[in-house]
């Protein structure tokens, strides 16, 4: 299932996070959608058992990073102390990399490096490219649509 | 600059990050979802210009209390795997394909993933056609554009499209279709319906 990068600038000093704990209230609404619209309040309807590189925290990921919001480094960033996870996370981003990809490269929990870059992206270390308007529109749908079907 | 500062500034496009020396591609993304087993990562995988990335969440069931990392868990965490690929349409613009798990379980992922989502492909294997329900329940309660692809990875279907759509009772504008996982044009012609079909509901959205 995986491809291990032999690549990788770098590894987390941690081979994988600890594991956390699911339970409550998710499990019995079945498969709905958590409300219609779209609140940051949906972050926080499942308790997960606290990360531990997050210093405990799991409910602190920024509701605009998603998994495929790209990020890159902030050029003019002050040099800061970093956590050996959030200086892998800024190696990776001199090109504009995705949330979901920093996650799979660094074998860091998809939960963990969301809280991470949230974190990055309020020190000042890293750009976070939310995208003003999230619905997509026509023009990018078409867009799309001639680039798949110029693929062969 | 005093002038850009109008409430209204945030608003609108889809623009990202015009003041960033490094300009980072609009993301957009479409979500392949189905039962294990069922092609998902195949079919990422095909349509995909790297190898298909896999980003983990690892979950412990039923270990409540139990902290003893020298102790293997294999029975009581549950790893949820995504799968996941990336298309360059261009140098602005780059489609994100994820898989993603179609067990009740899971559902709570799935807020997270379709937001923003164009559309998504529900990947069926006619053997075990049930195990899609919940990704099409959730679709269909999420409002989120979606066709159901019956993929035809071992040469044969045990139903016919129409049987697949009688059983799925989907509504009559949700396509239902064939495809094979395994091969580029055949997931490319896949994620084109699951376009038309998002770029139909942005329309209508636009219009109204």
């Amino acid at each position: 299932m995986t491809y291990p990068d032999p690549d990788d600038p770098a590894r987390p000093a941690r081979p994988s996070v600890r594991p956390f704990l699911q339970s409550g209230p998710q499990a019995a609404g079945g498969y709905r959608p958590s409300s219609g619209v779209e609140s940051p309040a949906d972050e926080r309807t499942t308790t997960l058992r606290p990360f531990v590189i997050t210093s405990g925290r799991t409910d602190g990921a920024d509701p605009e990073i998603g998994m495929e919001t790209q990020v890159t480094v902030n050029q003019a960033a002050i040099p800061m102390r970093l956590s050996p996870e959030m200086r892998s996370i800024v190696a990776l981003c001199g090109e504009p990399l995705s949330v979901a990809e920093i996650s799979a490269r660094l074998r860091l929990h998809l939960g963990v490096t969301r809280i991470l870059v949230g974190d990055l992206r309020a020190a000042g270390q890293l750009d976070v490219h939310v995208l003003d308007n999230e619905t997509p529109d026509p023009e990018t749908i078409m867009r799309v649509i001639r680039g798949l079907r110029a693929i062969t | 600059m005093d002038f850009e500062q109008s409430p209204n500034h945030a608003r609108g496009t889809a623009r990202v990050g015009n003041d960033q020396p490094k300009k980072a591609p609009v993301p957009v993304k479409i979500i392949v979802a189905g039962g294990f087993g069922v092609g998902k990562t195949t079919t990422v995988g095909a349509i995909s210009e790297i190898a298909p990335l896999t980003t983990e969440a690892e979950m412990t069931a039923a270990s409540v209390g139990i902290d003893d990392p020298g102790q293997a868990v294999t029975k009581t965490t549950t790893t949820i795997a995504m799968d996941f690929g990336v298309l360059t349409i261009d140098q602005t613009l780059k489609l994100y394909i994820f898989g993603t798990p179609g067990q009740p379980r899971f559902a709570f992922m799935w807020d997270d993933l379709i937001r923003g989502a164009l559309g998504a492909l529900v990947v069926v294997d006619t053997n075990r056609i049930d195990d899609c329900y919940p990704a099409v329940d959730y679709f269909e309660r999420a409002g989120l554009p979606f066709v159901v692809g019956v993929n035809t990875f071992n040469g044969q279907m045990t139903y016919s499209l129409e049987e697949v759509r009688w059983a799925l009772a989907v509504r009559d504008d949700v396509p239902v279709l064939s495809f094979d996982a395994r091969f580029r044009a055949s997931v490319r012609d896949a994620l084109l319906v699951v376009l038309d079909q998002a770029l139909d509901k942005a329309i209508r959205a636009k219009s109204t």
